[in-house]
C-alpha cells in the first residue's frame, strides 16, 4: 500500500499544530512563552524593513518549507534570549540562532503527524538577510501563516507545502 | 568529581553553546568541552584527543551525524565512549538508525537541561 498524506491533510494543515510547535520551542529553548497574534496589522509585517528570514526545507512525503521571518531587532532579541548574549547587529550568531529556531519549529511541527514524522526529512537551515524580498510558491497545496509575539520579539512563521503524496 | 571531557558535534555554534550550558547545568562542573562543527571535524579531533562523552547532531552538511557515528566505529575511534544524538529528527526510524550506528542515547530538540542531565547521568553513572 502506498503511503499517502492525502487523508490527513486536515491534520497537517491544522494551524494549532504550528502554534503548539512554536510555543514548545520558545518555552523549552528560550524559557519564554509565545502567543499567536492578529496578523492583519501591517506594522507586524517585515516588508520594507531590514529583516532576517530562515528557511528549512521539507522533503519526502511532503515537500515544502518552514519559513521564519522577523525584523532585525526581533532577530537580535530572540538570539539574545537564546544565548544570553547582547547583539548590536545581525551577526553570524544571530543568523545561526534564527536558523536553529526554524529547524526546531520545523522538526516539532512535522512530529505532530506520525506519518510526517517518519517520512519527511528536513534540510539544513538557510538564512537570508535584507529587505524587500518575497517568498513565492506557485499553487501550493496549502499554506499556514501566523504571526507570533514572544516578549518584545515579533516574528512570522509560514509553512508552505508545494507537494504532497 | 572527576573531570569529564565532552565532544559536541553540531554545525550550529549556538546549539553547541546551549548543549554545553545544559551539561554544566546538569552538574558537570569539571567539564572540558571540545567542539566540532561537522562530522569530519569531529573525527579529526578524536584522532588526537580522548573524550568521555560525545553529543552529536544528525542533520549536518558534509557528513551527517549518522555517518559520523559509522565512521567512528569503522575507524575504531572513541571505542566504548557513549554517544548521544541530539536532533530535531525523532521518528522511530531515525532513532533505530542511530542505535544501529552505535548511539547510546537520543535527545530530541527542543530539549531541557533536565533531559540532558538524565541522559548523561544514565550514561556516566560514576558522576
Amino acid at each position: 500500500m502506498t503511503l499517502t498524506l492525502r487523508d490527513s491533510v486536515h491534520l497537517v494543515s491544522d494551524p494549532g499544530n504550528l502554534n503548539s510547535s512554536v510555543s514548545e520551542v520558545f518555552e523549552t529553548m528560550l524559557g519564554v512563552g509565545c502567543e499567536p497574534i492578529q496578523s492583519s496589522a501591517s506594522e507586524f509585517l517585515i516588508g520594507g524593513f531590514e529583516s532576517v528570514t530562515a528557511v528549512v526545507g521539507f522533503g519526502g512525503i511532503l515537500s515544502g518549507a518552514c519559513v521564519i521571518a522577523c525584523k532585525e531587532l526581533s532577530a537580535r532579541q530572540i538570539a539574545g534570549r537564546m544565548t544570553g548574549m547582547d547583539f548590536d547587529s545581525v551577526d553570524d550568531i544571530v543568523k545561526d540562532a534564527i536558523g536553529e529556531i526554524c529547524n526546531m519549529i520545523a522538526g516539532a511541527w512535522k512530529c505532530k503527524v506520525p506519518e510526517l514524522a517518519a517520512n519527511c526529512g528536513l534540510s539544513v537551515p538557510a538564512v537570508i538577510t535584507g529587505r524587500d524580498y518575497n517568498l513565492h510558491v506557485q499553487s501550493p497545496e496549502f499554506k499556514i501563516f501566523q504571526v507570533y509575539k514572544s516578549d518584545e520579539a515579533i516574528f512570522q512563521v509560514t509553512i508552505v507545502c508545494d507537494g504532497l503524496l | 568529581m572527576r573531570e569529564i571531557r565532552a565532544l559536541i558535534v553540531d554545525d550550529s555554534s549556538v546549539m553547541r553553546k546551549i548543549v554545553e550550558r545544559s551539561l554544566r547545568q546538569a552538574g558537570l562542573e569539571s567539564l572540558i568541552v571540545l567542539e566540532a562543527g561537522s562530522g569530519v571535524e569531529g573525527l579529526e579531533l578524536l584522532k588526537a584527543k580522548q573524550v568521555d562523552l560525545i553529543l552529536s547532531d544528525i542533520n549536518m552538511p558534509a557528513m551527517d551525524g549518522l555517518e559520523f557515528l559509522r565512521q567512528l566505529r569503522s575507524q575504531q575511534l572513541a571505542t566504548g565512549v557513549p554517544v548521544v544524538m541530539i536532533t530535531t529528527e525523532s521518528s522511530e526510524e531515525h532513532v533505530s538508525q542511530a542505535i544501529e550506528a552505535g548511539a547510546m542515547g537520543y535527545i530530541r530538540k527542543p530539549f531541557t537541561a533536565d533531559q540532558v542531565k538524565q541522559k548523561v547521568v544514565s550514561l556516566l553513572p560514576a558522576l
